[in-house]
């Protein structure tokens, strides 16, 4: 069976990365995909989709190295449905794109430019970042 | 830009088709994509993804046609996020796979692989 997710777009907002108990580290990325369309009175269209991608260990190193607010990715990954309980106890499934690799695509930037640590700008609302629970268990190939 | 998702899996009902306006059928259809991995201790495991795959017009018609719970597909889309409101009034968002390819994969009684 096939599970499996292409995405080329920017970064919304600096990345969050952390460090798990078990010295895990886990990057959470918001990312942008805009596509143009014809609707059907033949007007165009755009629409922005945003995604939510945790990537880990070596990838999440990478993250925290070189990705920031407006870097361009490409992702590949897939589709995981993850359950949490929200403020009020009840159920609720986030989906995000579990990443296994990541290209910087566009120019290397000279600078960094600003550090100040915004807020997600992504409208995905709040949803508690993964913790050791979530860590897949499968072997990554690096 | 690019969005894209690839899913093979098997589907979990019968899919039920609406018709949103006279000539816009839609369906969501729930697929599982299960896949096997082995973890840290070397020990087999598997793990099953549920998606939500949206189908309208020709598409929609073609599962209504073809595709039953257990039927095997092949899927390329794209991911979009929709906000409704629930029946407490919560405003709430869902991701969905929205189709743009269908393949039905495996036999099946009427074979007609479009």
């Amino acid at each position: 069976m096939i599970n499996k997710v292409i995405l080329v777009g920017n970064v919304g907002g600096d990345p969050d990365v952390r460090t798990l108990e078990n010295n895990v580290k886990v990057a959470t990325v918001s990312l942008a995909t805009s596509e143009r369309y014809t609707d059907s009175n033949k007007q165009k269209q755009e629409r922005t989709t945003w995604h939510r991608v945790v990537l880990w260990r070596n990838l999440a190193e990478v993250v925290e190295k070189y990705v920031h607010k407006g870097s361009q990715l490409y992702i590949e990954g897939r589709i995981s449905n993850r359950q949490y309980k929200d403020k009020d106890g009840n159920d609720r499934y986030a989906m995000e794109i579990v990443a296994n690799d990541m290209k910087l695509l566009g120019k290397r930037d000279d600078n960094s430019g600003t550090t100040n640590h915004n807020t997600d700008v992504s409208p995905i609302g709040t949803v508690p970042p993964p913790s050791v629970d979530e860590m897949p268990a499968d072997d990554l190939p690096f | 830009m690019v969005n894209k998702v690839i899913l093979i899996g098997n589907v979990g009902r019968d899919p039920e088709v609406r018709y949103i306006a006279a000539n816009t059928p839609t369906t969501t259809i729930s697929l599982a994509t299960t896949e096997n991995y082995t973890d840290k201790q070397g020990a087999q495991q598997s793990r099953t993804e549920w998606h939500r795959v949206v189908l309208w017009n020709a598409l929609a018609q073609l599962a209504e046609k073809h595709i039953r719970k257990g039927t095997q597909l092949y899927v390329e889309g794209r991911l979009a996020t929709r906000s409704y409101t629930d029946k407490t009034g919560v405003q709430r968002s869902v991701t969905e796979v929205v189709a743009e390819t269908v393949k039905l994969l495996g036999s099946h009684p009427q074979s007609t692989n479009e």
